[in-house]
């Protein structure tokens, strides 16, 4: 194994909380002292230069009282000893400090009294800094004018419920031209701050996340009372669009947004887990719980069978789904998902499947620095197992099988040593996992620059062994105005991810299928340290001992490194002109490693050992010009008119080698070189583009009619040159009918209302390239003579006429805000028509196996309502805030040319279980349909399903009747039918977002209903033709008349295949989960200004806390297996863990 | 105008120091901002960007070209015959597990439907069966069609329009095998685009069949050398004609076909065994064979076939009833199968290792013909799949002979004096049905042998399928015709929306 740098072991997690305490606690109150507001200090502003954003120095009058001792010594020296004596850090530039003699004795002096003394008459000055640092440099000519200030003292109060806000930034307006430095404060934990004012200003501008800026004319007032008004309203009135932003009244397409306070506190290894049941019409589809499993998003239903992942746009960078897996939620400030057409057409080549756009954090101008640590831990547990057979029960439940069978029972079932009980190999697998979470955040600005950084670290060990999954990130973002008319901003996302994913998806092989099946009866290990094997037997089967395969045979890991960065210039031409450019940059770098060791002690050996690496490398650069005007003519006309080229180009490289026979399988030899044979070494290089022209309208007319139109023209590397352009326009409208003079009397009641509707055309070009063209691969390698020849063959049929799949979709809107703002109620309805989807279509068995290419002739309708309510209250000191969505989506695959599609069949049996048909939803369940079990001789006799079967003498009682559906007496591949859809008719969601004191309490269920689940695994979990472990449930088989009606009886033929596929294994898939739970507790002021903090705030969160489910498996949140065509068939997949997270977040 | 340029750079450099110290660095943030916007629509106007290279591809535009290209064609034609789909695995245990030579053991569900006729058309191995065939067919056609008409050296044109012959008869031949008559996809359908077709009859199968191996015995040469040896051959395509016409009971035909092929430079190996040993696997006696070069294309039945403690995985034992069928003192007993007491040298740290029943779960045997180890240890990869041995042919001719009337023991005791067994005098199709099974056991004759000759009214596979011999051996039911051909596979049948029909029984 290669050594990771990780954390994995208890002790030194305990040592980084230590740290991490101590940090947060001690050193501030030490060091840091100048930033906090006590009794002990009061800031005194003097004009200073801002050496850079980083270098914050304040002249700060201390008061603390000190005891000093400085006997005739050097000034330097005195320094020295001062410095040591209050535990700040002296530094100064250059030989500046004279020489001269100091003496100064004193039980209590104040700091900066100490400080004047020394330095009196030397023409040197001091300044502090929030890092702890002394710093004395030359005074200034002008330090030592005298400023006439006010002084200002103050609370800043939630305007809805009372409760005092601390942390709230207050800074004085125009300070910085008046005296050359930001004149600023916060408040403490009580809301209080005190602040002095030059005389000559006069007014106050008052921050705070999660608040609408305030500004406050002091007009000779001292003593003032702040009331800030929640965010939650004015923050949602800006949405992000396609390259802009928009006030929410005058949206007129479909957006739905998810706030950063939403995400916060959660501890995810990808964003997409942290949008579920978020906002309506996004799905997002679980396919595991492994460490950085990343969950398929599907927004407003499946639109297509290829990728129907949406676009990613981080601030401006379009993207892919694993961007998600590579930023910290922490460094999120929204997520707005682009829903429907009209919105999302604006990005045209990628919108088909929805935009969603993640914006992250950044400084504010003015900003004094602000410093976040955020740190916290968590276990993870299995939720539930599956009960199988314990081992006396699995003995004698297969020697039944071949007492039925009339056979003599394999002695290895007599065998009393291994009728004994001895291991849970699901609860040997499934162990306790461990999530940390660390991240320190900086931001701040000046009045030019502002800047985000933010670093952070995170290790998830799951919960089975070698399952893992770290990140380590760093976020800088920064905007500066270089003059009035020009702007510069940079955003850049470096990040390393790495993680083993463990085979959870295999019949054959996976890890938790192998523990639900290996013998109860045998230990983990024996004795001696070896593992036990189920080479004893093959009555018990060819899985490998599932304990050996995670801890000796899963050495395997993909790592991933991640460049996403862009800059960004804007300039003003003229009020309301402006030119923009955007150069972008998305590199990564993938490497994976897996290392296979011989094993001959487990019964699936292996002869050789070898070891694999592939390095992927994608290179993606972005260069985009925009034009944009905006002015208003006249009184009542607001336009804003965007045009604008997009080139994106994306090329990328493979390799890959691999080499056998290592001699020494020791870790230290498991790198290629080792290896004595070359096996094979493979590499390909690839290239993509994308050009785009876009031009966009918003029209208002006197702020009721409101008018957005789009157009974009893309052309695609993907379609030759013929049919590689294509069009999507994008229309919306709106009215705000709350604005017209009639709804005056009820706008007491609804105070806002607004109805729209849109239509909008967008594109879909992710499919495999090249498909244009006819292609002759050159893998057909033959050996002749013993010598090894290649050949060459089509691999590929062409298609000149491929062209972009297409999406239009239909949508209307009804806005509503009631009650002063205290209810919100949105219902949407749309209808989305994927055209000329891209299908391969089942391919003539005559054509052979080369790829046949995807041809434009699918069509698939998406149609459904969207509710989102809200409601936010206060009761008291008791404020909530309960919000709910529900989507109701219906998929329907309208046109597919009379063709299904086949989708990936299942493990041992190759049984087939999904396919698409037109006029049904996409990926349905497709088998047999059965009616009980033959209960006795007689009724197999004369059943006419099988009445012309030639096994109707070998059927007998206790094996399934299917039903005969085509009549022909016989049962057959005619047979089967549709026996379900794995969509849900409604998914849906609820928060509850409360808080009372210092204590807040947050509540997310999601849940689906109207689904089903195909339970892949228990239909081979009740199969007893397999030499396995079985369901415990199979206890209850059919074993005399009446015994059973669904569950067979105990055989080794295969004769009746009871166990194929059938509507036996249909499972009801819906849930109700109690997704995440936040308690958290805000220190109390008392407590922050004796750790010498600004806030502290400890919590604990909850993840998939409960479930309800009449669901039998392990999970009911099951994802896409075989992607767009099959969903919902459970495979004993990774499951979900349930998480418990204690974590601390602190302000400085 | 030198002059007026520098004075206007003067001027402009004086405007840039009148602005703050902050502005020098601004002018070069605003350089690089317009050079973003002009590299966009520098680029942008250029619609070639969207032209992209297919790296290391060949389109068909530039492939078809040079007799290299040619040869790589129909090298590719061969490609699939080792995947696990088609002798890998898949046809060996279709070919077979329905005998009652071996018990299918290992757990592939599929496979105890194979062993007890209780499939249907969704039975998975017939798709991928048919499939992979069809696969074959598509590239032979493909070269067919291309070579046909490339001007490069004659000799080379007609060994590959042969090899391209050869391979086609060989799909079409194992798969009217399996399913009776298919859809005969040619040149012609290719060039239409035309692949929804129906099945042709069993007839016209068979003709096209014959016609593409006498084209490939006219084109093909006698023998290759070199690097060429494992290319069909003359002999090769005269030996699946002998086989061919076997099967529609052409007798005479056979015996003329197969005569070429005694008569030929295809003499029985000195041994046995030298037929099913990688040192001497490629001897004039292996007409046909599936080629596995480890690491680069190898089959997976030698992994599959030999025992879990040894690198296999115990599937298809032999029955006892087979093992007994040898003569005492046959030495083929010993070369195709492993019986306990059979010493191996397994290479590695296991060195020198006997067989003994335990090694095999089930049966207590194993097949050996395609079981080698490397000297290292671990199972050696390079061993073949032979399809079609002159051995084969001699037995062919003689059960042509004794069925049309005539004597038969020249070719037959051929065989068995190479085997250091006994002459036979007058043999009879007993000696023959007996002959065959030994010298051919696990090369997947035996099932087919039996339908044949049932059909033919020598045999009672019903009765002999039918018969309890033992837990490994249960009786069977096998109806007439039903189990005579496989089902088509319904995938195909859904797919055609009704092209194909079903096979009767079905």
């Amino acid at each position: 194994m290669v050594e990771k740098l990780r954390f994995s072991d208890l002790s030194k997690m305990i040592c980084f909380l230590a740290i991490t305490l101590i940090v947060s606690g001690m050193v501030p109150n030490k060091l840091l002292a100048v930033q906090v507001k006590s009794n002990n200090a009061t800031i005194e502003f003097h004009k200073t230069t801002l050496a850079s954003i980083q270098e914050m120095f304040y002249k700060t009058r201390f008061e603390k009282q000190i005891s000093l001792e400085l006997n005739e010594l050097n000034l330097k020296q005195a320094l020295r000893e001062f410095a040591e004596v209050t535990g700040m850090k002296l530094t100064y530039r250059g030989d500046i400090i004279p020489d001269k003699t100091v003496t100064l004795t004193s039980n209590s002096i104040a700091v900066s009294d100490a400080l004047d003394y020394m330095l009196e008459d030397t023409g040197l000055d001091y300044q502090f800094s929030q890092e702890g640092y002394l710093l004395i440099q030359r005074a200034k000519p002008n330090t030592e004018s005298v400023v006439y200030v006010q002084s200002i003292s103050g609370v800043v109060l939630d305007a809805m419920d009372g409760t005092p806000i601390p942390a709230v930034n207050i800074v004085v307006v125009g300070s910085e031209e008046s005296v050359g430095g930001v004149i600023g404060t916060t408040s403490n934990v009580e809301g209080e701050f005190e602040l002095n004012v030059p005389d000559d200003l006069n007014t106050l501008l008052i921050t705070s996340v999660g608040y609408v800026e305030q500004t406050v004319d002091l007009n000779g007032r001292t003593n003032l009372t702040i009331e800030l008004e929640r965010a939650n309203e004015l923050l949602d009135d800006i949405v992000v669009v396609g390259y802009g932003m928009q006030r929410q009244e005058r949206v007129t397409g479909s957006i739905s947004s998810v706030r950063a306070d939403e995400l916060d506190e959660q501890p995810i290894s990808d964003l997409s887990t942290a949008l579920q049941g978020r906002a309506s019409g996004v799905e997002i589809v679980r396919s595991g719980g492994d460490p950085g499993a990343s969950g398929a998003i599907r927004i407003r239903g499946t639109g297509t069978v290829n990728n129907a992942d949406p676009l990613i746009v981080i601030d401006g960078m379009p993207s892919d789904l694993r961007s998600l897996n590579n930023i910290n939620s922490d460094n999120v400030e929204s997520i707005d998902v682009l829903k429907d057409a009209s919105s999302a057409a604006i990005y045209g080549n990628r919108a088909a499947n929805g935009v969603i756009l993640v914006t992250t954090k950044s400084g504010q101008l003015d900003q004094p620095l602000q410093v976040k640590f955020n740190s916290s831990l968590g276990f993870s547990q299995p939720v539930n197992t599956i009960d199988v057979l314990d081992a006396p029960t699995l003995a004698e439940l297969k020697r039944e099988r071949y007492t039925n069978d009339g056979i003599p029972v394999n002695p290895i079932w007599e065998d009393p040593q291994y009728q004994t009980q001895r291991t849970n190999w699901q609860d040997e697998l499934l162990g306790t996992g461990t999530i940390q979470d660390y991240s320190l955040s900086l931001q701040g600005g000046n009045s030019t620059s502002s800047f985000y950084v933010s670093g952070n670290y995170m290790d998830e060990q799951g919960m089975m062994e070698s399952s893992y999954f770290d990140r380590y990130g760093l976020k800088i973002n920064s905007s500066h105005n270089i003059s009035e008319k020009l702007n510069i901003r940079q955003n850049l996302t470096l990040s390393r991810t790495s993680g083993n994913t463990l085979n959870t998806q295999s019949a054959q092989t996976g890890v938790l299928w192998s523990a639900i099946r290996f013998h109860p009866g045998l230990p983990v290990k024996y004795d001696d340290g070896t593992y036990s094997s189920s080479q004893i037997s093959g009555e018990f089967g060819d899985i490998n001992n599932p304990i050996f395969t995670v801890e000796q045979d899963s050495d395997s890991e993909s790592e991933y490194r991640r460049v996403l960065g862009n800059v960004q210039a804007e300039y003003n031409i003229l009020p309301g002109l402006s030119v923009r450019g955007n150069l972008g940059l998305d590199y990564s770098l993938q490497d994976f490693y897996t290392y296979n060791i011989i094993i001959d002690d487990q019964i699936r050996a292996r002869s050789r050992n070898s070891l694999d690496r592939r390095f992927t490398e994608n290179r993606s650069i972005l260069t985009e010009a925009f034009l944009d005007y905006s002015n208003s003519l006249g009184e009542n006309h607001d336009i804003d008119v965007l045009g604008g080229i997009i080139l994106e180009k994306f090329q990328g490289e493979t390799f890959r080698a691999n080499r056998l026979d290592f001699t020494d399988e020791s870790e230290s030899q498991r790198v290629l070189d080792a290896g004595n044979t070359i096996n094979l070494a493979d590499g390909t290089t690839f290239e993509d583009a994308l050009l785009s022209y876009l031009g966009r309208l918003n029209y208002a007319y006197d702020d009721k009619y409101l008018l957005t139109a789009s157009l974009r023209y893309d052309g695609s590397s993907r379609f030759s040159s013929d049919n590689r352009w294509g069009l999507f326009p994008a229309f919306s409208a709106g009215w705000r009918i709350s604005e017209e003079s009639f709804f005056d009397g009820l706008r007491s009641t609804i105070n806002n209302m607004r109805i729209t509707a849109g239509w909008g055309r967008s594109g879909n070009q992710s499919i495999a390239r090249n498909q244009f063209l006819g292609l002759y691969g050159q893998n057909s390698q033959y050996s002749f003579n013993g010598a090894q020849v290649r050949g060459i063959s089509q691999t590929r049929i062409p298609n000149r006429d491929i062209s972009w799949e297409t999406v239009e979709m239909l949508n209307f809107g009804l806005h509503t805000r009631w009650l002063e703002d205290r209810v919100n109620a949105t219902i949407e309805y749309f209808i989305k028509d994927s055209k000329d989807v891209l299908l391969a279509p089942p391919i003539l068995g005559t054509l052979g196996t080369a790829t046949v290419p995807d041809v434009n002739v699918g069509e698939i309708r998406n149609k459904g309502f969207e509710i989102e309510l809200g409601y936010s209250g206060v009761i008291g000191q008791f404020n909530y805030n309960v919000t709910g969505n529900a989507s109701f989506i219906k998929n329907e695959v309208t046109n597919l040319n009379d063709d299904f599609l086949s989708s990936r069949r299942y493990g041992r049996p190759d049984a087939e279980i999904s396919r698409t048909f037109e006029g049904e939803p996409i990926a349905t369940f497709f088998g047999w349909k059965t009616d009980g079990l033959y209960q006795n001789q007689q009724e197999i006799d004369s059943d006419p399903n099988i009445s012309n079967d030639s096994r109707q003498d070998i059927i007998q009682p206790g094996d399934v009747r299917f039903i005969d559906l085509n009549g022909d007496g016989q049962i057959t591949g005619e047979d089967r039918a549709i026996l379900g859809s794995p969509h849900p008719d409604m998914t849906y969601g609820l928060s509850l977002t409360s808080g009372y004191k210092n204590f807040s309490l947050n509540l997310h269920f999601a849940g689906a209903a109207g689904v089903e689940i195909y339970n892949a695994d228990r239909m081979q979990g009740l199969d007893p033709t397999y030499p396995f472990n079985m369901y415990a449930e199979v206890e209850n088989r059919w074993n005399g008349q009446g015994s059973s009606n669904s569950i067979p009886r105990m055989t080794t033929l295969r004769d009746n295949q009871n166990h194929r596929t059938s509507d036996l294994f249909i499972e009801n898939g819906n849930y109700l989960r109690l997704k995440s739970f936040t308690l958290g507790y805000e220190m109390p002021a008392e407590v922050n200004s004796f750790l010498g903090t600004r806030g502290l705030r400890l919590y604990v969160t909850g993840i998939n806390v409960f479930t309800v489910t009449p669901y039998t498996g392990i999970d009911p949140e099951l994802g896409y297996t075989d992607g767009n065509l099959q969903r919902n068939v459970d495979f004993a997949q990774y499951p979900q863990p349930r998480t418990w997270t204690f974590g601390l977040t602190v302000d400085f | 105008m030198k002059k007026n340029n520098s004075i206007r750079n003067r001027k402009m450099s004086y405007q840039f120091k009148k602005n703050s110290s902050r502005m020098k660095s601004g002018s070069v943030l605003l350089l690089l901002s317009f050079s973003i916007l002009a590299l966009t629509f520098l680029s942008g106007c250029d619609e070639g960007v969207l032209d992209t290279t297919p790296y290391g591809q060949t389109t068909s535009d530039s492939f078809w070209r040079t007799a290299t290209d040619a040869e790589a064609a129909i090298n590719a034609v061969y490609h699939p015959l080792p995947s696990h789909d088609l002798y890998g695995h898949t046809e060996m245990t279709l070919i077979n597990i329905p005998s009652d030579d071996e018990f299918r053991a290992g757990d592939h569900g599929p496979h105890s439907d194979l062993e007890n006729f209780t499939y249907d058309a969704t039975h998975p191995y017939f798709d991928i069966s048919w499939k992979n065939k069809y696969e074959i067919i598509q590239r032979t056609n493909d070269v067919l069609i291309n070579v046909a008409e490339m001007d490069i050296d004659q000799n080379l044109k007609n060994r590959i329009l042969g090899e391209a012959h050869f391979m086609r008869g060989f799909a079409y031949w194992t798969l009217a095998k399996l399913f009776a008559g298919v859809p005969l996809i040619l040149e012609d359908d290719v060039l239409n685009g035309e692949y929804d077709k129906p099945r042709a009859t069993l007839e016209a199968t068979y003709a096209q069949i014959e016609s593409d191996f006498q084209q490939a015995a006219n084109l093909l040469p006698a023998t290759h050398d070199g690097a060429n040896i494992g290319r069909p051959h003359s002999g090769a395509a005269w030996g699946y004609l002998t086989m061919v016409y076997m099967y529609q009971e052409k007798f005479q035909d056979a015996i003329e076909a197969g005569s070429r092929v005694i008569e030929g430079p295809y003499p029985l190996a000195a041994s046995f065994d030298e037929n099913f040993s990688i040192q001497t696997q490629y001897n004039p006696e292996i007409l046909f064979t599936v080629g596995s070069s480890e690491g680069w294309r190898t089959q997976a039945h030698t992994i599959y076939t030999t025992p879990r403690p040894w690198g296999g995985w115990d599937f298809q034992a032999p029955l006892p009833d087979l093992v007994e069928e040898f003569e005492e003192g046959d030495p083929r007993q010993d070369y195709s199968i492993m019986m306990p007491g059979d010493i191996f040298d397994l290479g590695g740290d296991r060195g020198v290792t006997e067989f003994t029943a335990d090694l095999s779960p089930t049966t207590g045997y194993h097949f050996e013909k395609y079981a080698a180890w490397r000297d290292a240890g671990g199972l050696d990869m390079n061993m073949n799949i032979p399809l079609l041995r002159s051995a084969e042919v001699y037995l062919y001719v003689a059960e042509a002979k004794i069925r049309s009337g005539g004597n038969g023991d020249t070719e037959l005791n051929a065989v068995r004096s190479r085997a250091g067994m006994p002459a036979v005098t007058n043999a009879t199709m007993d000696h023959i049905i007996h002959e065959r099974r030994v010298e051919l056991a696990g090369e997947g004759r035996r099932h087919f042998d039996l339908m044949r000759w049932d059909k033919a009214g020598i045999v009672d596979i019903e009765q002999i399928y039918g018969e309890d011999r033992g837990v490994y051996d249960p009786p069977r039911i096998f109806v007439r015709p039903k189990h005579y051909y496989y089902a088509i596979p319904q995938n195909q049948i859904d797919i055609s929306g009704g092209t194909l029909e079903q096979n009767p029984g079905h």
